[in-house]
C-alpha cells in the first residue's frame, strides 16, 4: 500500500517536473524566436531584387532572391570605410576602457583613500544621466582638444562613457580574490602592480571579457556621439554611414539591410571568441574555499 | 638563518591599538611558536615582519638589518599562508618557481631547486598539477614547498594546519618539525592551537590582548606559567582553578576555602598572604573514592565520569566550583559519589587573585 503510494507520489513529482522543463523550453523558444524573427525578415528584404522591395511577401527567401544589394553596398558607398573606423574606433576603445577600468578597479578594490566610496557612488550617478545630456559638453571638450574628426577624439568620448560601468563590474570581480594570493606574491618577490598584473588579472579573465564585450558592443553600435564628432564622411563609422543610405526622397532598402546584416559579422565574431573567456571558476582551487 | 628582533613593538588600526609595546628576540635557527586565542595579535605580529602589515612604532630587524620600511620581498623571508594561497592559474612546479624566476634564477636552477624540494615534500608526482586538483594536505605541502626553493633567511607560518582535518593536521606537524631539523632555519610559527604549539616549539611566546604574556621552553611554559591566562591556555584538559585564601600557619602555608583546607610547598618565602587562586593540572589530581579524610584530601563530588579508552575524565564539584581531573582508566566511581581529592605538590600553582600573577 505504502509502495504504491509512494509510486504514485514519485509519478506525480515527474510529471511536474516534465511540465516545468516544457514551460521553460517554450518560453525561451517563444524569446528566441522574437529575436530572430527580426534578422529573418532583414535577411529576407537584402535578398530581394530591386523592384520587389516594397512587397508583402513574408517567405524567407523571396523569389528572385539575389546577392546584389550586398555587391552594391560594397561597390556603391564606402562601406569598407566604415567598417574600418568603427573597428579601429571599437578596439582601441575597449583596450583603453579595460586597460583604464581595471587599473582603477583594482585601487577602488584594494585600497584605502579618502573619497573612495564617495568616487564609487559618483561613478554609479554618471550612469543615471541620459547620454543626450552629455553631448554637449563632449562636444565642446573635443572641440577645444582639437580631436574633431580623429579616431583619438572618437576613443576618448567613448571609453570614458564605458568606464563606469567596467570600473563596476571589475571591482566586484577583484573583490571576490582573495588577497593572501596578491600577499604570497608580494613576500615571493613582486611589486604591487606586479601582484596585480601577473595574479589578479590572469585570474580576473571573465571579469575582464565581460567589460570589453561591454566595451565593444557599446562602441561598435554607437550613433550619437559619432554623429557629433565626425563630419567627414570618409571618417563616418558604419552607424552614420547606415544612416546615410536613407534618403530624403529615395532609401535603398536592400543596401541598408545587406549592410546592416554585414555589421553584425564582426561583433558575432567577437561574442562567439570571447565566450571561452567567460568561464567562471578561474580562482577555485588557490585557497581554501 | 638569521636572528629576528621585535622592539617595543605597537601596532593601531586607526584608533583600536592591537598591540602594545611588545618585544621579542628570536635566536638564529631557532622555532618559535606564537601562540594565543584568536584576535590577541600573534597574526598580526607575523605579518609585520612579512612587511605584509605597517609598523605604527618600534623596531623590526632580521639579523642586523632594520627592515620596518622594506617591501616584502627585500625581507628574505618565505611565508606559508593559513589558506595556501597558491596560485590558481599555474601548475604546481610553476608555483614553486614563481619567486625563483621573479629573482631572475636561470631555467635550470629553478627546475633543480623546485625538484629538490619536492622531493623533501614527496610531491613530485604532482608538480604538473593546478592547485584545484589536490587535496587539502597536497596544497599544503606545495605551499611549504614554495618557500622551501626559495631559501629564506626567515620562515613564516601563519596558522598553516587550521584548514586540516585531525589526522592530516597531526601528519603534517611530524613533517613540520622534520622540516625543521632538515633545513636548520629560523622558523616563526602562528597557531591557536596549543598542542601544535608543544609539539614544535623550542620556544613558546604566549600572547593575549596584544601582550606577550610569556616566552619560554615549552618545559617552562607548561611546568611554570607567570600568569592564570597562561596556564588556563597550556595545557589540555585545561588547568583547574579554585578561589581561596592564602595563609602562613606554623612556618608552613595553607590554602583555605569552602570545604578544603590544604598545605602547599611554600617558595622562597616572600608569597603573600591574602585572596589566591589555586590551579591543579587535571594530571595532578588523585581522586579516592569515598570522601575527605586526612590532612591534604579536598571533599568533593563526582558528577560525570568520561572513558578516553586509556584514560578517565572525572568532572567534579570542589568548593562550589566545577574541576576535572584525569585518572586512570581503572578509576570505578560513578556520578554522584562522594570522594577525596589530593594534590600532587608539585602540580599546584598559586597566583594572586587581583593580578593573576604567579605566586609561586
Amino acid at each position: 500500500m505504502t509502495e504504491r503510494r509512494s509510486a504514485a507520489i514519485l509519478k506525480a513529482h515527474r510529471r511536474r517536473q516534465a511540465l516545468k522543463t516544457a514551460l521553460v523550453h517554450g518560453a525561451l523558444i517563444l524569446a528566441c524566436a522574437v529575436c530572430v524573427y527580426p534578422l529573418l525578415r532583414i535577411l529576407a528584404v537584402s535578398l530581394r531584387p530591386g523592384d520587389r522591395i516594397i512587397s508583402t511577401d513574408l517567405s524567407l527567401i523571396p523569389q528572385g532572391a539575389t546577392w546584389v544589394s550586398y555587391a552594391r553596398v560594397f561597390a556603391e558607398t564606402n562601406f569598407l570605410f566604415w567598417l574600418w573606423n568603427s573597428l579601429v574606433i571599437t578596439v582601441a576603445t575597449s583596450l583603453v576602457g579595460v586597460a583604464l577600468a581595471s587599473t582603477a578597479a583594482y585601487a577602488f578594490s584594494r585600497f584605502k583613500f579618502p573619497g573612495q566610496k564617495l568616487g564609487l557612488s559618483f561613478l554609479l550617478g554618471t550612469q543615471m544621466l541620459p547620454a543626450g545630456m552629455l553631448i554637449l559638453p563632449l562636444f565642446l571638450m573635443i572641440m577645444r582638444l582639437k580631436l574633431m574628426n580623429t579616431y583619438l577624439g572618437m576613443v576618448i568620448a567613448y571609453s570614458v562613457s564605458s568606464l563606469p560601468f567596467s570600473i563596476w563590474i571589475l571591482k566586484g570581480y577583484f573583490d571576490t580574490i582573495p588577497r593572501s594570493l596578491e600577499e604570497a606574491a608580494l613576500v615571493d618577490g613582486t611589486s604591487i602592480f606586479g601582484a596585480f598584473y601577473r595574479i589578479v588579472l590572469p585570474l580576473s579573465t571573465p571579469a575582464l571579457a565581460i567589460a570589453f564585450l561591454f566595451n565593444f558592443t557599446q562602441a561598435w553600435n554607437e550613433y550619437l556621439v559619432a554623429r557629433v564628432i565626425l563630419t567627414d564622411s570618409f571618417k563616418y563609422t558604419w552607424t552614420l554611414g547606415l544612416f546615410d543610405l536613407q534618403g530624403q526622397y529615395l532609401t535603398q532598402w536592400g543596401m541598408f539591410a545587406a549592410a546592416s546584416l554585414l555589421v553584425t559579422i564582426p561583433v558575432m565574431a567577437v561574442f562567439l571568441y570571447s565566450s571561452k573567456w567567460l568561464l567562471t571558476g578561474m580562482t577555485l582551487g588557490g585557497v581554501k574555499g | 638563518m638569521a636572528s629576528v628582533t621585535f622592539a617595543s613593538i605597537t601596532k593601531r588600526f586607526g584608533n583600536n591599538e592591537v598591540l602594545h609595546d611588545v618585544s621579542l628576540q628570536i635566536a638564529d635557527k631557532e622555532f618559535l611558536v606564537l601562540v594565543g586565542p584568536s584576535g590577541c595579535g600573534k597574526s598580526t605580529l607575523l605579518r609585520m615582519l612579512a612587511g605584509l602589515e605597517e609598523t605604527s612604532e618600534g623596531e623590526i630587524r632580521i639579523g642586523e638589518r632594520l627592515v620596518n620600511h622594506l617591501p616584502p620581498r627585500d625581507r628574505e623571508i618565505a611565508m606559508v599562508f593559513q589558506d595556501y594561497a597558491l596560485y590558481p592559474h599555474m601548475t604546481v612546479a610553476e608555483n614553486m618557481g614563481f619567486g625563483l624566476r621573479l629573482k631572475g634564477f636561470a631555467g635550470d636552477e629553478v627546475d633543480s631547486r623546485v625538484l629538490k624540494a619536492a622531493s623533501i615534500l614527496q610531491i613530485e608526482p604532482l608538480l604538473q598539477r593546478t592547485p584545484r586538483q589536490l587535496s587539502g594536505g597536497q596544497r599544503q605541502r606545495v605551499a611549504i614547498g614554495r618557500a622551501i626553493v626559495r631559501e629564506p633567511k626567515v620562515f613564516l607560518f601563519d596558522e598553516p594546519l587550521s584548514n586540516l582535518d585531525a589526522k592530516l593536521r597531526e601528519e603534517m606537524r611530524i613533517e613540520i618539525a622534520k622540516l625543521h631539523q632538515k633545513l636548520a632555519t629560523t622558523i616563526i610559527y602562528v597557531t591557536h592551537d596549543q598542542v601544535e604549539a608543544m609539539t614544535l616549539a623550542t620556544r613558546i611566546a604566549v600572547v593575549n590582548a596584544g601582550r606577550i604574556q610569556q616566552v619560554g621552553t615549552p618545559t617552562e611554559v607548561f611546568g611554570r606559567p607567570e600568569n592564570m591566562f597562561v596556564a588556563g591556555f597550556i595545557g589540555s584538559p585545561t588547568m583547574n582553578f579554585i578561589e581561596g585564601e592564602l595563609r602562613r600557619e606554623d612556618g608552613g602555608l595553607r590554602f583555605r576555602t569552602e570545604g578544603v583546607d590544604i598545605p602547599v610547598l611554600g617558595g622562597t618565602g616572600g608569597e603573600a598572604e591574602g585572596p589566591t587562586v589555586l590551579g591543579v593540572r587535571p594530571e595532578a589530581i588523585a581522586v579516592e573514592r569515598g570522601g575527605a579524610g586526612g590532612d591534604g584530601v579536598v571533599a568533593a563530588e563526582v558528577e560525570v565520569v568520561e572513558l578516553l579508552g586509556y584514560r578517565k575524565n572525572v568532572h567534579l564539584k570542589v568548593a562550589g566550583v566545577k574541576a576535572l581531573a584525569s585518572v586512570s582508566a581503572a578509576f570505578g566511581g560513578e556520578p554522584g559519589e562522594k570522594a577525596g581529592l589530593r594534590f600532587d605538590p608539585a602540580g599546584v600553582h598559586l597566583f594572586e587573585k587581583a593580578t593573576g600573577r604567579r605566586i609561586r
